[in-house]
């Protein structure tokens, strides 16, 4: 070849290539399975099965005025409900830890982008003695997914996994109406629920009990329980016309076994009463408690691991909520912590050898 | 950097050979390569900044002792001048690469406890140490001239062979950069360059990269392997490494192609040698050449007697397992070689009858001594050897092939997850048979440049250099290093 002919080959070349990459980069455009342009075209219905790559997305397109905030425990929770409930549209913002920290980031950008009629919480205990930090963009996180620009988009338009398994993926969901609509982020597909699976992460037998049980020094957790209670508050004070409804769910008497002998029982009721007498005192903020429904709590067929429970658990809540059960005030609330601690001791003295047998 | 990466193909390639050649422009050409040296460090320091002060230190002192070598000395302070350079490159390159074996083996030898925090190696060391010890030999010899520091810094830093080679000699790139033909933009370079490094991309990132997951899989899990797929995962490993080396050679070459130089080959169908004398001429060429010279002809080579040659051979392996790396695996590696190629010097009548029975004999050969080399200790090599020849059959096959989900794939597997799983285990074997295929047809067949030469000028060979680039760009989003950055 002569330097014409290579010359002439030199722009076959690079035309095509130009044309390949200009379809692929509108194809992912046109799917956009993170949703970063739009929300789905063409009425199909949107699949959410990646939190953490859909969620800011899902956050600036989507058309919603409430927000169901909260932890894994959250997830299963069935969002149309809430929406045929209290006559709103309803976007489900999860976070695997449910750091109140990353959902409050979340929260922020919801409320940058529209006025939020109604946050749900589900307020995992665990998630109010978590670091404060915003661990929602790192070295290892895409940036993309947090900035507006599209000129650092060029990792998740030319992504092969994006194109060859997020896009089949979500049009294989789509099709077959998984993780759609109200079930959106559900977990609970081929999932096993039952004692034996329950037990599985939780191994007694290993665990050395201490007498009385060592209560460590706790003054690092004190301080992320208030500066998290803090955060919280601001969120609700600082956003008069949202109306919050917080759910604190039914944690396994696994978990509460395991916080006994490990010697934190004490700090997590403490962060449950700091987080809900603090939330209390908010007038757009109301508390549904069920950590004191001993059936669920000591039934560890509802259950997959020592927190995770099924998604009848969560129907429940949302049905109780509905009808203004199980909502805690100012006045009851001690009692119900005081209920709590007899719940724990019940399941350390007594209900945890029902599944475990005795020393 | 990474060539093989989003930013070096969008930002850094693009942006180096517009400064280059837009700077060609001025009538002093010392801007532009000026230019691509400040780039060179950019590319070299990207991950580690320190590094960086390594590669300055060591051209500063190798230029350092080419200026002393220039001025009109006595014989013995010339030849001072050259020990210390020769000793100063050794050095670094024992401290860098070698000091943690060194301390190691003292402390196993003579039961000490010296507990030094270890030294990182940096990139590349290897590479740009050797060929600043031939330019100083050559300096010394009188068959090179004093460059200007520019220049120098030029032919030592130049990004596209800086990190893994080829190894240049001064007198391949030199009189390249100095002369004028390449200061304009040449279509031919350039399409000849762009073909190349599609080539070598698409080697690496869809090949060498989709090798990769299998063979690092069972590499983890060397005790369950049975005799079949112990062997299966050597072949596979000898192949990785091929295209991975062979693919980054290409990119190397064709990037500097674009920028208007050429330099010297690293393979020529290595698996097509009929002795393993010969497998070293067609693998890693750059590396032979300097060992060659620097190593085997002033030991003596082969003027002095059969058994000298010999020893002359073995030394020359001996030198080339422990450049590649600081572990008992590559000193044994080398020696395998070396007692190799010290038989077939000693019989050289001891041979198959038939052409291909050779070439047979010498892949088995080099696969063989590669797993060693891909060992990470002898104890793993001597526990992969006891797996090819006595483990048997334990039908451990479809296993081993179950590791093979890749984007591509992903799809397919899910679907007949859900719809045929009895089908999965066929399609995971389909899978190893396709890649196993195109590997070895691959190895056997053409040369890339033979290919383009013949079909990169059509509609339908242009189609599939497109493809191969896109396919190669949208697997970016993991990448992974070249096996032959440590070395």
């Amino acid at each position: 070849m002569d330097e014409a002919e290579k010359k002439k080959a030199l722009k076959r070349l690079l035309i095509l290539t130009g044309a390949e990459m200009i379809l692929i980069a509108f194809f992912v455009w046109l799917m956009d399975p993170f949703y970063q342009y739009h929300a789905p075209f063409f009425g199909m219905d949107a699949v959410l099965n990646d939190r953490d790559n859909q969620m800011p997305g899902t956050i600036r397109n989507f058309a919603y005025d409430s927000v169901l905030a909260g932890s894994s425990l959250a997830e299963n929770f069935d969002s149309a409900f809430l929406d045929g409930t209290y006559g709103c549209s309803t976007l489900k913002v999860v976070r695997a830890s449910g750091s109140v920290a990353d959902l409050l980031y979340y929260l922020e950008m919801a409320q940058e982008e529209r006025e939020l009629r109604n946050v749900f919480w589900c307020l995992d205990i665990a998630s109010v003695c978590a670091p404060t930090e915003v661990t929602l963009y790192g070295e290892d996180i895409p940036r993309y997914l947090h900035t507006d620009t599209i000129l650092d988009d060029l990792p998740y338009l030319y992504n092969k996994e994006v194109l060859m398994e997020k896009i089949p993926v979500m049009l294989a969901s789509a099709h077959e109406g998984i993780n759609t609509g109200g079930q959106a982020y559900n977990w609970a597909r081929n999932k096993q629920f039952g004692a034996q699976w329950a037990m599985r992460a939780y191994d007694r037998g290993s665990v050395t009990l201490q007498e009385p049980p060592v209560q460590r020094a706790y003054d690092h957790e004190a301080w992320l329980i208030a500066s998290n209670v803090a955060l919280l508050k601001e969120e609700v004070t600082s956003h008069p016309r949202t109306r919050y409804r917080f759910l604190i769910p039914p944690l396994s008497l696994l978990w509460w076994d395991c916080a006994y002998v490990n010697g934190e029982l004490e700090m997590r009721i403490y962060a449950l009463d700091q987080a809900v007498s603090a939330l209390l005192t908010c007038e757009n903020a109301e508390v549904y408690y069920f950590q004191n429904e001993e059936s669920i709590v000591c039934n560890l067929d509802y259950y997959m691991d020592m927190v995770h429970y099924s998604p009848d658990i969560n129907q429940y809540m949302l049905e109780r909520m509905a009808a203004g059960e199980n909502r805690v005030d100012e006045e009851n609330w001690g009692q119900a912590v005081a209920g709590l601690r007899e719940l724990t001791a019940y399941i350390s003295e007594e209900a945890v050898y029902g599944y475990y047998g005795g020393d | 950097m990474l060539f093989n990466s989003v930013i070096f193909i969008t930002l850094f390639l693009p942006l180096g050979l517009m400064g280059w050649f837009l700077l060609q422009r001025l009538r002093n050409p010392f801007f532009a390569k000026l230019f691509v040296v400040g780039m060179s460090f950019w590319f070299y320091g990207y991950y580690n900044v320190y590094y960086l002060w390594i590669l300055l230190a060591s051209l500063a002192g190798n230029y350092l002792i080419s200026l002393l070598l220039e001025r009109r000395g006595s014989p013995w302070q010339r030849k001072a001048a050259a020990v210390c350079g020769i000793l100063g490159n050794l050095g670094l390159l024992f401290y860098f690469k070698y000091f943690n074996f060194f301390l190691d083996n003292c402390n196993f030898f003579f039961h000490t406890d010296i507990r030094l925090e270890k030294i990182a190696l940096p990139l590349g060391i290897s590479f740009f140490t050797f060929q600043q010890l031939s330019f100083v030999a050559e300096r010394y010899r009188g068959g090179a001239p004093h460059y200007s520091l520019i220049d120098y810094a030029f032919f030592v830093s130049f990004f596209p062979q800086l990190v893994a080679g080829p190894i240049v000699l001064h007198s391949e790139l030199l009189p390249q950069l100095i002369g004028r033909e390449n200061r304009r933009l040449s279509w031919e370079n350039f399409y000849d360059g762009i073909t190349l490094f599609i080539l070598g991309l698409a080697k690496k990132v869809l090949l060498a990269d989709s090798l990769a997951v299998l063979v690092n899989a069972e590499y983890g899990n060397i005790a369950a392997l049975d005799t079949p797929t112990a062997w299966i995962t050597i072949i596979w490993y000898m192949m990785e490494l091929y295209f991975d080396f062979s693919g980054y050679c290409h990119m190397a070459r064709g990037i500097a192609r674009m920028f208007g130089f050429w330099l010297p080959e690293n393979f020529d169908s290595p698996f097509r040698a009929s002795s393993v004398r010969e497998f070293w001429r067609r693998w890693h060429m750059t590396l032979s050449r300097f060992l060659s010279r620097y190593v085997y002809i002033p030991l003596g080579g082969n003027r002095k007697g059969k058994a000298r040659q010999c020893l002359n051979l073995l030394a020359v392996f001996l030198v080339s397992g422990l450049w590649h790396g600081a572990d008992w695996t590559f000193v044994l590696w080398g020696l395998m070689h070396g007692l190799a190629v010290v038989f077939e010097t000693a019989f050289p009548k001891l041979r198959f009858p038939r052409e291909w029975m050779n070439r047979l004999a010498t892949a088995v050969f080099v696969t063989l001594s590669f797993s060693v080399f891909r060992s990470d200790s002898l104890e793993t090599a001597g526990l992969l050897w006891n797996r090819l020849f006595t483990a048997g059959n334990r039908g451990m096959l479809l296993g081993v092939c179950n590791t093979l989900v890749f984007p591509e794939n992903y799809a397919a597997i899910k679907f007949l997850s859900m719809r045929a799983p009895g089908l999965v285990n066929a399609f995971f074997l389909g899978c190893f048979l396709f890649l196993s295929a195109v590997g070895l047809g691959l190895i056997c067949g053409q040369k890339a440049e033979d290919w383009i030469r013949r079909n990169g000028h059509t509609k339908a060979g242009a189609f599939c250099l497109a493809t191969l680039f896109t396919w190669s760009f949208i697997s970016l989003s993991q990448v992974s290093v070249f096996l032959y950055f440590n070395f």
